[in-house]
């Protein structure tokens, strides 16, 4: 660490146990942090409640994607056979609701589709290439053992020393600093 | 978690008397017209008694439906739900008692047998393109006489409420039994009832929608048909099924177990044969629509237009009713997260879809052809308001009421548990999270 320049990420401690993780969170949540992650190999019912999550907001991409090709199925028709290039087909007016109606529906799926993987995307910061916690030498078995806080540094109440031992009260083993190597 | 059997009984002793009372009125109400009805060969009496009828029989069918589709799917957050539905399969038996008076007037009412389903008798006058002819005179009834024949038709009924009623009987036996004993094989059975049970009931609704409902305008066909009284059904069924457990829940009998991931998963449920049930009648009306056969195309016609004027009728304004506030607002209002949470916002929306459920029917019931001589195309359409409608709000709080009274005996009955206190399933409904 001494000749490689890093960057300070976050404080981290593991959990041996999925209820050790769980408290431990509400701690961290009632010391008043927001930019903390926890990780876990298994799914915690009731996590991010402990952890002050709200919803996530995934739907509102999805409500805006498929309002978007909803529309978007109707100009084309409304383009293509109304406007550009009006034709009778089947005694059909040029431009209805009902006869294309299989379009608009079918661009609402498919846009409402986008909306929710592009939004899923964007908002977890997609995609990725490196995270600054798989330096920590025990990250590993949060996929298997494990169970991990990490709060960063960026959080305004993180100090070097109050966070390293507020960690270790709430039970956290293997307590430490990240730190993210550049060069 | 063990039911305290003294505090159930005492106070809705009261309402079952109610309840009763209240069915005896509604029914003899209905009766009074039936009657009427054949002596002046007047047929709202007919459509309003087969319309409350159905509203009820749509509930009873989709809880059935839903009941053997946790079953199947050995779904682990149902069992808390599923006993409150089954108390609700109680209603079958009464439902083919609240049919039987139709039945008897198509089997004995002689020269009126047909003043329903006009197919039954022969001699009943029809319409084939504008002019009047008999029954037996249209090519379209000999088609389709060795279907639409009254020995034939009694018989589908009787193996329609045979299948509803002895699919009850087991699914309640299979999951009350477990109550005493914990012995897993009933959950076997239940899964066994209703992996046959799903085919057997979907043929039966289906062809007893076809029945029942189709047949008022014979000539008028449509395989999207079962379907909808399906996706009918399963809506209403969720929409009641929400509105018990909730009341259960206020009374303390549920509070803690049913949580709101049940009523969430409920709603979404909801939401999802919201979309369904659009999705079905929307391409009933597209088809018919695209193909545009006069044969098909007149029964839309009826719900749209005054046939002989062409100038937009009250059914068209019921038409659009269903297509906005049987679709699109539910659809809006339930794809909001909020919405399927709040009780009140939940309760608010499933009282909105039963009111809608119940126009839906009498968009699919009432309206008809009826033969008027001097008519432009030989006949008018039957129009919203009239004495049907009357007559329907009697069999429907009759029907109603006597439906309720069965299932709250069941309740009351003390034959099960609360909730499936001994499913292998149970643990994990209580503990069900989002």
């Amino acid at each position: 660490m001494s000749d490689t320049m890093d960057i300070k990420y976050a404080a981290a401690a593991t959990f041996s146990s999925a209820k050790e993780l769980y408290d431990a969170a509400g701690k961290v949540k009632d010391e008043g942090y927001s930019n903390w992650e926890c990780f876990s190999p298994i799914p915690v019912h009731g996590l991010d409640a402990q952890m002050g999550y709200a919803r996530s907001k995934v739907p509102r991409f999805t409500l805006a994607g498929g309002v978007t090709g909803f529309f978007t199925g109707m100009l084309i028709v409304w383009f293509m056979n109304e406007f550009d290039y009006p034709l009778i087909v089947g005694g059909k007016p040029y431009f209805s609701p009902i006869y294309p109606f299989p379009v608009f529906y079918e661009l609402t799926i498919l846009f409402a589709a986008f909306g929710t993987l592009f939004g899923m995307f964007f908002l977890n910061r997609l995609p990725q290439h490196n995270h600054p916690v798989f330096e920590h030498p025990e990250f590993g078995r949060t996929g298997d053992d494990k169970f991990m806080i990490v709060i960063e540094v960026e959080d305004p109440k993180f100090d070097d020393e109050q966070t390293v031992n507020f960690l270790k009260e709430v039970g956290g083993q293997a307590v430490q600093i990240i730190r993210e190597p550049i060069d | 978690m063990t039911v305290d059997s003294s505090t159930q009984d005492t106070p809705k002793t009261g309402l079952s008397t109610k309840l009763l009372a209240g069915s005896i009125l509604g029914l003899g109400g209905g009766l009074v017209g039936l009657f009427q009805g054949l002596q002046s060969g007047d047929k709202a009496p007919f459509l309003g008694w087969l319309w409350g009828c159905s509203f009820w029989l749509s509930v009873a069918i989709g809880m059935l439906m839903l009941i053997m589709i946790f079953r199947v799917f050995n779904s682990k957050w149902s069992p808390v739900v599923r006993r409150q539905q089954e108390h609700a399969l109680s209603a079958f038996p009464w439902l083919a008692l609240c049919l039987l008076p139709l039945l008897l007037v198509a089997w004995f009412g002689k020269d009126q047998a047909g003043i329903l389903w006009s197919w039954i008798n022969p001699s009943s006058p029809t319409i084939e393109v504008s002019s009047v002819i008999s029954v037996e005179e249209d090519v379209l009834h000999q088609k389709k006489a060795g279907y639409l024949n009254l020995n034939f038709f009694t018989l589908r009924l009787i193996a329609y409420f045979g299948i509803f009623c002895g699919i009850s009987h087991w699914l309640r036996k299979a999951s009350f039994s477990q109550d005493k004993d914990g012995d897993p094989s009933w959950t076997h059975l239940g899964t066994k009832v209703s992996a046959i049970g799903i085919p057997a009931a979907a043929l039966a609704l289906t062809f007893g929608a076809f029945d029942m409902f189709m047949s008022l305008e014979y000539q008028w066909f449509s395989t999207m048909y079962g379907v909808w009284f399906f996706a009918s059904g399963m809506r209403a069924a969720l929409a009641v099924t929400i509105l018990i457990c909730l009341y259960l829940v206020s009374n303390g009998k549920l509070k803690g177990l049913f949580k709101q991931a049940h009523q969430y998963d409920l709603a979404c449920l909801s939401l999802t044969f919201t979309i369904f049930w659009a999705y079905v009648s929307f391409s009933q009306y597209f088809l018919i629509y695209s193909a545009n056969i006069p044969e098909e195309t007149f029964w839309f016609t009826i719900r749209e237009i005054d046939p002989n004027t062409g100038v937009r009728s009250g059914w068209f304004w019921v038409s659009m009713g269903l297509i906005f506030g049987h679709f699109f607002f539910p659809f809006l209002y339930l794809l909001f997260y909020r919405n399927k949470v709040d009780v009140p916002k939940l309760v608010f929306i499933v009282c909105w879809i039963l009111a809608f459920h119940l126009l839906d029917l009498y968009w699919n019931i009432i309206p008809g052809r009826e033969i008027v001589p001097g008519a432009f195309v030989g006949y008018e359409a039957r129009p919203v308001i009239g004495s049907h409608l009357l007559w329907g709000l009697f069999s429907l709080v009759g029907v109603g009421c006597l439906c309720a009274w069965a299932v709250i005996r069941s309740f009351q009955s003390g034959v099960a548990e609360i909730i499936p206190i001994r499913d292998p399933r149970i643990r994990e409904s209580i503990n069900h999270h989002e």
